[in-house]
């Protein structure tokens, strides 16, 4: 088992390595650097201007050099400008400052440390996705359990057709449609807020449950069809219909006897389903302006924002393979056929 | 207001209010010209027989919290300051010499008063007196030579200051000329240009032109927010919130003067840029005002009984040809008969309509308007669609495909397609391309024909020198000529301008006849707020004039 993490961490080392030297590369490339260039010195630069704010800012040299310093392997640049003035990627007295050491950079948008900014834009998607799962999971296995109990019935079609639904529809669709009816004075239903502004210092259900809902409706749909599938499979097993003719009550059956075998599956499927919710977290935040992880991520391609980027991927890389780990140890205490060595 | 200031007033003050009385002038035009010329605002009122009008401040009460919708962006260099959103922050702390208002007036800030030469080549600055910075040093004529030194160093990155003062920049250095800002006293400076030039004033009221301390962190003003002005800057979130507070500690000059300072805290509050999200921030009732509203919404703040404020300016969009661009190896907007067609296939009238709602007044392509004071009533070339038709085609240009680039956004986007849709009709062959945002501004001088906002400026040749001199920067025209040029320069020498309309006739009249633009009208501007506060209303050119918020008594 301990070998298992290892081996998975080292994973998770490379795929990390690898993808931030990608984003590293396509933000290094040079109308990238003139579009950073412009949105810090002045959208109206000149283009001497323009190539004079790079080579200051240590943004010419060759790429390997630059992703070696962002990693802490080279010593950081240290760079006297045209203008005279002595810049330096590190701090007075140091010479090596990369991830390595702790330091994630500057974000060239936000003029704040890198790691500062990742720490507080996760906290805030962390509270966002806490309360997404805590809607989500249960409604979706209730869901599913509720289809798959007796499949084919009124309660099974009507629960399905709900959940295809919900799946079908994207955040940017629910998101608007939920905002017009909820929000606005148009159906005279004007319950919540439209806007998740002031969810980011004092969340309460007016502010904050739309954006909850319209993300955990999308991944909802999803895991209770899982659910319903895995259900109605265990429900035709042989050992509950044996329970059946036993006498045994319905509800006891599901409840003790179908119901850990039927979440063997929909377990993988909502740990797969965190990472998704990323993605749905960069619409719904951008829609309900609710300033977390997604946002920063917009914020950050849209100013090319080199060190935020790489720091947002790194974070993105680990979320991923995080929950891929768990659902894997996870598995093996649902499921005592299954080993990990 | 003391004495001396009183007793000379410039001989061209008296003409003009005489103009105003027989009705030459409009009262706006009469105060823009006066106070550029020293008059304080009370005085110009005065030589026409009014009072000034009372400050809003005078309905306002102490204290109070005031939240705005704003963008808020991460600051940078003051010079290179390219937003006034910008501005809108730092104006917390850091104030103006002059500042330019939306009637027109050029009111003293941190300058007591200022003198102009007969041929505006000599500026006399004299400095409010008792003015500290919040640090406890006494604000002097050193600070003020040493910001405008620094705003006439044309290599600083993106310091657009120095186009606004390039009078009094070396070409050979690229910094001030030598003997050029003089400090006579430690109240008084005083500013030498080698030639003529009437617009500094008007210069250092803008937004970028705000007083700095020497301590000053260029690349983050929030390090160190040593200013003279009555707020500092609690947090400032990029793109989330910031938030000024009153400086307990400071004792600002602008309390004795009676000049405000009302409010207690001040949020700017980013709710993106989807105005239906500022309608959502306002009905919750987390934003008491926004910083411009724009298009539809300007009904939609209206009907949930919001108030409104509007301004007429000179901010505008300017659709221009590029004339050295080339497409296929050739440069086809290098040919006045293909600009001028263009020109002619346009109604501005229907931009207007269908581009902004109607909410602004129709323009004739000279980029200089009825709000400018010198502003010449030189005709438009007529509205032709068939002729234009005719003039492409015997230029051999019928099936040239004209490519109109324009920013993805509500306004410039829908006037951009309303040119296009009026060329198509006028049977030219046209392919709309829309950027977003992001990535429009990294070649916005160059797309061969493309759609750009202009910001209001208080003075006519102010815009063209930014904007049509040759070699200028922001040239994206890249109009060159040099008899342009030529009568720019002896219009800027003016300061009369009843004598500089006749130039500016001729200005605007090459304007026209090269068709070096399409300039179909200019914006009214719109700012909303929730009743109950006063000194909001929306400024002509976005000025960050925050002193003069309150909450109503």
């Amino acid at each position: 088992m301990g070998l298992f993490i290892l081996r998975r961490l080292g994973v998770m080392i490379l795929t990390a390595l690898c993808l931030t030297f990608i984003v590293f590369w396509l933000t290094n490339l040079y109308p990238n650097l003139e579009k950073l260039a412009k949105t810090q010195g002045n959208f109206r630069m000149s283009d001497e201007a323009v190539t004079s704010y790079l080579t200051n800012r240590g943004y010419t040299q060759s790429l390997p050099v630059k992703y070696g310093q962002w990693l802490g392997v080279l010593p950081g640049w240290e760079i006297e400008g045209s203008d005279g003035e002595l810049r330096r990627r590190c701090e007075e007295g140091q010479n090596y400052c990369g991830v390595l050491q702790g330091y994630w950079g500057y974000s060239t948008v936000f003029k704040e440390d890198v790691s500062k900014i990742i720490a507080t834009r996760l906290a805030l998607t962390g509270k966002l996705m806490f309360w997404v799962l805590m809607v989500m999971v249960p409604g979706a296995l209730i869901i599913g359990i509720l289809a798959g109990m007796r499949e084919g019935s009124k309660l099974d079609r009507s629960l399905s057709t709900f959940s295809i639904m919900t799946t079908a529809t994207p955040e940017y669709v629910s998101g608007v449609v939920l905002i017009a009816v909820f929000a606005t004075p148009l159906f005279g239903m004007q319950y919540f807020k439209g806007t998740a502004t002031s969810a980011m210092d004092d969340a309460n259900f007016q502010n904050f449950f739309l954006p909850v809902i319209t993300i955990a409706l999308y991944g909802m749909g999803y895991i209770a069809r899982m659910t319903r599938a895995s259900m109605t499979e265990v429900m035709t097993a042989q050992y509950i219909r044996t329970a059946r003719l036993k006498g045994v009550k319905f509800r006891t059956i599901v409840i003790k006897h179908a119901l850990r075998n039927a979440l063997i599956a929909p377990f993988t499927v909502i740990m797969l389903q965190i990472p998704w919710l990323l993605n749905g977290v960069v619409i719904v935040e951008t829609l309900f302006n609710y300033k977390g992880f997604g946002w920063t991520l917009v914020q950050a391609a849209s100013n090319n924002d080199i060190e935020l980027l790489l720091g947002v991927s790194v974070v993105s890389v680990f979320v991923v393979l995080l929950t891929q780990l768990i659902s894997d140890i996870g598995y093996v205490f649902l499921n005592p056929r299954i080993r990990i060595s | 207001m003391t004495p001396e200031t009183q007793s000379r007033i410039h001989p061209a003050a008296l003409t003009y209010a005489e103009d105003e009385k027989t009705g030459k002038l409009s009262r706006r035009e009469f105060l823009a010209r006066t106070t550029a010329l020293g008059l304080t605002s009370a005085a110009a009122y005065g030589l026409i027989g009014l009072d000034a009008p009372a400050h809003a401040g005078g309905h306002a009460q102490q204290g109070g919290t005031m939240r705005m919708q704003m963008e808020v962006r991460a600051l940078k260099d003051i010079r290179a300051t390219d937003w006034t959103q910008m501005a809108f922050v730092y104006a917390g702390w850091l104030e103006y010499l002059v500042e330019y208002n939306s009637d027109g007036s050029f009111n003293p800030m941190l300058l007591e008063s200022w003198d102009v030469n007969d041929d505006a080549t000599v500026y006399t600055l004299k400095l409010r007196q008792g003015v500290k910075w919040n640090n406890g040093d006494d604000f002097t004529a050193d600070d003020v030579a040493r910001v405008i030194t620094d705003w006439c160093d044309k290599s600083a990155e993106g310091n657009s200051m120095a186009g606004r003062f390039a009078v009094l920049i070396d070409p050979a250095t690229e910094k001030a000329i030598d003997g050029a800002i003089q400090v006579v006293d430690t109240h008084t400076v005083q500013l030498n240009l080698p030639a003529s030039d009437i617009t500094l004033i008007a210069g250092m009221a803008d937004y970028p032109a705000a007083i700095y301390h020497s301590g000053f962190d260029g690349e983050n003003p929030l390090n160190d927010q040593v200013g003279t002005g009555p707020y500092l800057s609690e947090s400032h979130e990029v793109g989330v919130k910031s938030v000024l507070v009153r400086n307990e500690g400071h004792d600002w000059w602008g309390y004795a003067a009676g000049k405000g300072g009302f409010l207690d805290r001040i949020e700017y509050i980013d709710y993106g840029t989807d105005p239906s999200a500022w309608v959502a921030a306002a009905a919750a009732d987390e934003i008491d005002m926004i910083y411009e509203t724009v298009g539809d919404f300007v009904e939609v703040f209206n009907g949930i009984g919001w108030e409104e404020s509007a301004v007429a300016s000179a901010a505008t969009i300017v659709i221009r040809p590029n004339q050295v661009a080339e497409v296929n190896g050739m440069q086809p907007y290098a040919n006045k008969k293909v600009r001028q067609a263009i020109a002619m296939a346009c109604n501005n009238a229907v931009c207007l309509e269908l581009g902004y709602a109607n909410q602004g007044e129709v323009a004739r392509n000279q980029h200089v308007g009825p709000m400018h004071p010198a502003w010449a009533d030189v005709p438009a070339l007529p509205y032709d669609p068939a002729k234009a038709l005719e003039m492409i085609t015997e230029e051999g240009m019928a099936d040239f495909e004209f490519e109109i680039t324009s920013i993805d956004d509500d306004w410039r986007r829908n006037t951009t397609d309303a040119v296009a849709a009026q060329l198509r009709d006028a049977g030219f062959n046209v392919k709309r391309t829309i950027i977003p945002g992001s990535t429009f501004w990294n070649d916005w001088t160059k797309y061969p024909f493309s759609s750009t906002n202009w910001n209001h400026r208080p003075l006519d040749t102010q815009i063209l020198g930014l904007a049509y001199r040759s070699g200028e920067a922001w040239n994206e025209a890249a109009f060159a000529n040099a008899e342009f040029d030529a009568l720019l320069a002896e219009a800027n020498s003016i300061a009369d301008a009843d004598a500089r309309r006749e130039v500016m006739a001729k200005l605007q009249g090459i304007m026209t006849d090269e068709g070096v633009t399409l300039q179909p009208y200019w914006r009214t501007v719109y700012r909303h707020a929730k009743p109950g506060f006063t000194g909001w209303d929306m400024h002509i050119a976005y000025l960050p004039q925050i002193y003069k918020i309150g909450v109503a008594t």
